[in-house]
């Protein structure tokens, strides 16, 4: 089982690496490139953000990085594993033990308590709960007294955020969000991006996080920008204003072409 | 709006088709039952068309008065008339022939050395006759003594027999050899039915010996009306002075009577099979409104929208509908093809045991109708409650995104439900209680009211009391198999109507086979006490024929081995009291020597004594003496065309065993049956002295071995034959039970299959988060078995609850023990696992192949 290592977070080696992603939908002349060869690290024990216009490519990204997707040619490497050559029972595998997943809505089995739902992959692995780490989790995210609620009786920020503890309790090598906050107020948006960098700085995990918000990309410690399925920027601990500006000059990039 | 509904129907037509095939189902049944139906009234016909071409018949007078108590004859009661008469006809004016009817029971040894009996259709004699138009010898030559006989054809087939062999026939109780000499021609079909023709001379000693026959078949000259014959030949029965007691009937009267008869029976038979089809409808019916339920709950955005755009709540509300129109039309429509195929393998099954039905498979205008209306009501009322419900949702809360299922109180349902449970326990338990106390009260009907209400109670409690139950039951997997249980339970709670009604199929199938299982065993266990308790005989011999040949009794009396050997006959007879002044009464009664009693066979003697039938008194059944109001000392008449017995009541029995209200000594039996000699039903064999059972029981087989249809049985057999008669019954019942379980799975499988559609994300989510490929499809197994298990149990608890108060209901006929087959409960309950597997494995494969990415970002 590998865990991500204790000592201080090391900038320079990556727990996730693509090179030479590509990702065509359609054959022949109709062909779509979603990804169109990307080579790109995600850096141990740092909070990623993947901003892009819509149909830029970088939900494909993410998928094909969590092996829920599988590339067309190119390779992914998660934590010293293959994932792009690796088979479905493998991926299962991976998914289970390796990665965390938040998704925008419907996060939650709605049959489940809080607190089931927050082990779930636990016990899909049957692995055993570690409760110091649990309680932990479930202490950072704020969700102690509600454990034993059904998400049917949390608001939308609080399903959020056990969606967050589930993604961390199994000490993932990455977490990836798909628009976390896309569905939430600007209140619920802020606990559970803080969340987010504070299980980065606190807890040593890596996050990987897809947005369209700058503000919510403001969180993370870099921000990578796509364009027509290829990285054309990057900005470290980026602030809204620094991500709009990117972002306006990208669009006017384009408007030039 | 119906181009939307139509186009939907299209679209979906996949996930509408298992509710098709659940209306299939159903219709064919219809279907088929009214085809066979048809097929079997038009062989029937056939046969009654080539056996009564007669222009008139003559036969006993009806008895109005005397009606069959006990027994299986319908009709009414009717006496012998001389042979003679046939002369006196045939001398009538436009009568060109009149022949008495030498007609009864035989056996033929068929040339494998068994008894010819095709596929139980009865066998019989008739004397040949040239002039006889209704049978011509069409190979061979006719016989002309007792050495010879002829066969009607397909008899010969299913005998194995040639012109030329020679067998062994069983007749008036004698052995007898003889050589088939012809092959004699009917016209029809006989469906199985195994005929013999013997020479008048031959037929005539042994079936009239008193020359009384039960008919004579009378023949006019061409071009003669029927009708003025018919009062021509009455008033020549008058003038020979036996106009009271013989009646002329035309034969087109004769047919139709004939014909009615046989309407009346195929009427039971069609009732029967159109119940089972009734469940299997009933139970389609939910599966159709759990397909529409959920396929509503899917198109609500798509409903939101078109209400939206101004459809108003009516036009919804029909166009879901007209699609449950579509699918009860196709479904009806393939239901009448599957219907006649049904018909078409039971024809060529029939066929196979030697039975042959006559007629094509038949499509009659009311059958096609019948069938399609069905179909369509079916689905339209199934579909009638989620339609509405998909109408009245308001457009806005429609389109708002993930809106929770409307989850409507399961009180009102609850209330309605205990109301009609608490009605129905009440009514069993009254009738029970009334029974216990009363043994003549009739409390039958009382019960089956209850128990058709504490059914509907507990099919209306069954979403209330899925989420306890389902619970319970999902203890082991949730403790056993981690998080897979705890999943599966979650599923099957998360929609306790849709689990109800998805398990219901299988309530209803498994009440019916619990209630069975109960009364059969319980049927075979009180024959086995009541047989245990009441012989005392060492063997027990009887024939397959219901008489045991007077040769065979005589041959197995005389053997060295045999003590002693007690033979019991039946017969019917008038009974009535001389003081009173109601008709006289038509009762079974049996005739024995009276020391039969205490030697070979005991009962409960309620008051008097047995032993008073050796001075000529009659014993009576207590049920019989109660509804009559007969007491020891009471004076009766018993008679019939032979004689007169009057004598008093001597003594009062009750026997479970002997289920007829007289019991008479056999001199008195012998003077008032007609043929004492060829009514034994069953011979009571006590070895000799000396003799241990095996010896006897090799001894008396190989005595009655020549008559083949003779059974020599030690009380157990007797008693294993018995319950085995109870256990072919139940085999019917299971097969025909078996077509609900088929639907029980249809409908899991739908409701699965449906409900992965529905939880598409959820999949998706779970197989995200490192949910593997068979831990999913083990969860929805789980999910299939919880189902099963659920509508199993609960169905088997209904059942068995109301079996186990029939034991009291019924225990003057018979029924005085309860038992309960767990073993067979225990075997159903697997049955119901194995269903939820099997159901699952479709759906579960669905399922697993579900693309996680899609699964997890579907709209």
């Amino acid at each position: 089982m590998s865990v991500p290592p204790a000592s201080p977070p090391s900038r320079t080696t990556a727990i996730a690496t693509a090179r030479g992603l590509v990702k065509t939908y359609g054959k022949g002349s109709t062909a779509v490139h979603a990804l169109a060869g990307v080579d790109v690290d995600f850096a141990r024990g740092q909070f990623t953000a993947i901003m892009g216009p819509s149909g830029s490519g970088k939900s494909t990204l993410m998928h094909c990085m969590a092996g829920l997707d599988t590339p067309t040619e190119g390779t992914v490497v998660v934590d010293d594993l293959t994932v792009s050559s690796m088979n479905q029972r493998q991926l299962t595998k991976l998914r289970r033990t390796q990665l965390g997943f938040i998704f925008q809505s419907f996060n939650l089995v709605p049959t489940l308590t809080a607190l089931e739902n927050i082990t779930l992959p636990l016990d899909i692995a049957r692995r055993p709960v570690d409760k110091a780490h649990l309680a932990a989790v479930v202490k950072a995210v704020g969700l102690s007294d509600r454990l034993s609620h059904r998400p049917s009786e949390l608001s939308g920020g609080q399903q959020q955020r056990v969606a967050c503890a589930r993604a961390l309790v199994s000490k993932p090598s990455v977490v990836f969000a798909d628009e976390p906050t896309g569905n939430l107020d600007s209140v619920s948006s802020r606990e559970v991006l803080t969340f987010l960098r504070s299980s980065v700085d606190e807890l040593d995990q890596s996050v990987v996080m897809v947005t369209h918000d700058p503000v919510a990309a403001s969180y993370a410690h870099r921000v990578l920008f796509l364009a027509d399925g290829l990285i054309v920027a990057e900005l470290a601990e980026p602030t809204p204003d620094t991500v709009l500006e990117v972002l306006g000059s990208l669009t006017r990039q384009k408007a030039a072409v | 709006m119906l181009k939307v509904a139509l186009r939907n129907v299209r679209a979906h037509l996949v996930r509408l088709g298992l509710s098709i095939l659940a209306v299939v189902l159903g219709v064919s049944f219809v279907a088929g039952t009214f085809a066979l139906r048809e097929m079997l009234s038009t062989t029937f016909d056939n046969i009654v068309d080539a056996g009564y071409v007669g222009d008139v018949y003559l036969r006993g007078a009806e008895d109005s008065s005397a009606m069959v108590q006990t027994g299986a004859s319908a009709g009414a009661v009717r006496n012998t008339i001389p042979a003679e008469l046939a002369e006196v006809v045939s001398e009538v004016d436009g009568v060109e022939l009149a022949l008495a009817d030498f007609t009864g029971p035989i056996t033929l040894v068929g040339a494998d050395g068994t008894a010819v009996a095709g596929g139980g259709a009865p066998s019989f004699a008739v004397a040949y006759s040239e002039l006889d138009p209704t049978a011509t010898v069409s190979q061979g030559a006719a016989p002309t003594d007792s050495s010879e006989f002829a066969l009607e054809v397909r008899s010969a087939e299913a005998a194995g027999l040639t012109i030329g062999d020679t067998t062994t026939l069983v007749v008036g109780g004698e052995l007898h050899e003889a050589t088939l000499t012809g092959l004699v021609d009917m016209g029809a079909s006989m469906a199985g039915a195994t005929i013999v023709f013997l020479d008048q001379a031959t037929a005539a000693a042994t079936y009239a010996p008193d020359g009384l026959v039960s008919t004579i078949s009378v023949y006019g000259e061409d071009q003669v009306d029927d009708q003025a014959l018919t009062d021509r030949v009455h008033a020549a029965v008058e003038a020979a002075g036996a106009g009271s007691t013989v009646e002329a009937v035309s034969g087109t009267d004769m047919r139709e009577e004939a014909r009615t008869d046989i309407e009346t029976m195929l009427g039971f038979v069609e009732t029967f099979l159109l119940i089972f089809a009734g469940i299997s409808l009933f139970v389609g019916a939910f599966i159709i409104s759990n397909t529409f339920a959920m396929t509503v709950r899917q198109r609500q955005r798509e409903f939101a929208l078109l209400r939206a755009v101004g459809a108003s709540p009516l036009q919804v509300f029909s166009s879901i509908l007209v699609q449950a129109a579509v699918v009860g039309a196709l479904g009806g429509a393939l239901g009448i093809a599957g219907g006649l195929g049904l018909v078409t393998a039971i024809k060529s099954m029939f066929g196979a045991m030697g039975m042959e039905l006559a007629g094509d498979i038949p499509i009659t205008t009311s059958m096609v109708v019948i069938s399609l209306v069905l179909g369509i009501v079916v689905s339209i009322v199934s579909a009638a409650v989620p339609a509405r419900r998909a109408a009245l949702v308001p457009p806005v809360e429609a389109m708002r995104e993930d809106s929770p299922a409307p989850a409507g109180s399961l009180r009102l349902r609850g209330i309605i439900g205990l109301v009609a449970l608490g009605a129905g326990t009440g009514a069993v338990v009254a009738a029970v209680v009334q029974a216990a106390s009363d043994d003549s009260a009739s409390t039958g009907s009382l019960l089956g009211l209850g128990a058709v209400g504490v059914v509907v109670g507990a099919l209306v409690l069954a979403p209330v009391l899925a989420r306890p139950v389902l619970t319970v039951l999902a203890a082991p997997f949730t403790a056993w198999a981690k998080p897979l249980g705890k999943l599966a339970q979650g599923n099957v709670t998360r929609n306790p109507r849709r689990t109800a009604s998805t398990a219901s199929a299988l309530m209803i199938g498994m009440c019916l086979v619990g209630a069975a299982s109960v009364l059969a065993a319980s049927t075979q266990a009180s024959m086995r006490s009541v047989v245990e308790n009441e012989s005392l005989a060492d063997l027990v011999i009887q024939s397959a024929s219901g008489m045991v040949p007077a040769g065979a009794v005589s041959d197995i009396s005389a053997l060295p081995e045999v003590g002693v050997a007690d033979a019991v006959a039946l017969d019917s007879f008038y009974v009535s009291e001389p003081s009173s002044t109601d008709d006289p009464e038509m009762l079974y009664a049996l005739g024995s020597t009276p020391s039969t009693f205490g030697r070979t066979w005991q009962t409960t003697t309620v008051d008097g004594d047995l032993a008073s039938m050796s001075d000529g008194e009659i014993a009576v059944q207590e049920r019989t003496a109660t509804a009559q109001g007969w007491e020891v000392g009471d004076i009766l008449t018993v008679s019939s065309q032979k004689g007169t017995v009057t004598a008093p009541v001597g003594a009062i029995f009750s026997s479970a065993a002997l289920d007829t209200p007289l019991v008479m000594d056999d001199v008195s039996f012998d003077s008032l049956s007609a043929a004492a000699a060829d009514q034994v039903t069953i011979l009571l064999v006590k070895a000799a002295d000396g003799v241990d059972l095996d010896e006897l029981k090799s001894a008396v087989t190989a005595a009655a071995a020549p008559y083949v249809i003779v059974s020599v049985q030690d009380n157990d057999e007797f008693v294993s034959d018995l319950a085995s008669q109870v256990d072919q019954m139940l085999t019917i019942l299971y097969a025909l039970l078996g077509l609900s379980i088929v639907i029980a799975i249809l409908g899991i499988v739908n409701t699965l299959a449906l409900s992965v559609i529905e939880r598409t994300r959820e999949i998706g989510l779970m197989r995200a988060v490192g949910l593997g490929r068979a831990q999913l499809a083990t969860t929805i197994a789980i999910e299939s078995v919880l189902t099963a298990v659920f509508g199993t149990v609960l169905g088997l608890a209904v059942g068995v609850a109301l079996a186990a108060g029939l034991p009291t209901v019924f225990g003057n006929a018979g029924l005085t023990d309860l038992v309960i087959p767990w073993g067979s409960l225990v075997t159903m309950l697997v049955i119901a696992v194995v269903v939820g597997v099997l159901a699952a494995a479709w759906p579960a494969i669905r399922a697993a192949r579900l693309p996680v990415l899609e699964a997890v970002t579907v709209d």
